[in-house]
């Protein structure tokens, strides 16, 4: 079990599936948003790797499971921000993206309207994923499927 | 495969299912008086989530000379291709140190989860 280092008691951690190819893109844009030199806004972009106790020792509450269902965002004071919450919180730290990230905090009549629709937008997002390429379960994404199955029908022809 | 609704784990369940490596596959799996079910698995793909809560509830259920093993098949790789694993989640059955069925992303209820891993040990 690997303990927090410094930076990670210090800065936002940003946990992501490295084997899925939407949730890849997202922190690799996350990592080059918070980039620029004049930003103060740090992020840690962690796979979530294999190791449920290794997970457990950022923060006792997280699970595995959880981790790879939705995106996580641990934040140094030890809350949990996920799913359009976390994406939200990431937006109101990255330089180039606050002006949006302030439309998401309008409220009106107690609704916020443009979070909802950031909510419901990752939950549709989070749905789809697989289909543009994740590796977690070892089948290939469904664009492929004919290139598999032309390849699987050729391979049994051959045995036959 | 049939993914019928369930909420996946929750955080707070009690893990009824032990890890197996490498290190401990023959002692755990191989070298077991009874049947055992060995599940391999991977914590990031969604059937594997679909199916834990159902393999819970049939570890629960199952008599205690018959045990269920987790292979987490990203660390576990070479365990993976020695049983020939091509995705996950992969029932495999062993009894006696063979491997006597498996079952690939069964469909995650519990009578048909019951069936396929019982049926292997019936013939």
């Amino acid at each position: 079990m690997t303990p927090k280092t410094e930076a990670e008691r210090a800065s936002p951690i940003l946990l992501f599936n490295d084997e899925c190819g939407v949730c890849h893109l997202v922190a690799k844009w996350v990592a080059k948003m918070a980039a620029t030199p004049s930003s103060a806004a740090k992020f840690i972009e962690r796979p979530i790797g294999d190791d449920p106790a290794e997970l457990r020792s950022l923060n006792e509450s997280l699970d595995i499971w959880d981790a790879y269902e939705t995106i996580h965002l641990l934040m140094p004071d030890g809350s949990m921000k996920t799913g359009g919450e976390a994406c939200a919180e990431v937006l109101r730290r990255l330089p180039r993206t606050q002006w949006l990230a302030r439309s998401l905090s309008i409220d009106i009549w107690g609704l916020r309207p443009f979070q909802e629709l950031l909510n419901f937008g990752y939950l549709v997002l989070s749905d789809v994923r697989p289909a543009f390429g994740c590796e977690s379960c070892g089948t290939p994404p469904v664009w492929l499927g004919p290139i598999v199955w032309a390849r699987t029908l050729k391979s049994n022809s051959g045995a036959a | 495969m049939n993914i019928q609704t369930n909420s996946g784990p929750s955080p707070r369940s009690i893990d009824r299912i032990r890890t197996a490596t490498s290190s401990t596959f023959e002692e755990q799996v191989l070298n077991a008086e009874g049947p055992v079910v060995a599940e391999f698995m991977s914590h990031g793909c969604s059937h594997c989530r679909a199916l834990e809560p159902v393999l819970q509830q049939a570890a629960k259920t199952m008599r205690p000379a018959e045990t269920i093993f987790r292979v987490n098949v990203p660390v576990e790789q070479e365990l993976a291709t020695r049983y020939d694993i091509d995705g996950t989640p992969t029932l495999v059955m062993f009894l006696g140190g063979q491997e006597v069925g498996r079952v690939e992303g069964p469909s995650p209820t519990l009578s048909t989860l019951l069936v396929a891993v019982t049926q292997p040990f019936e013939r």
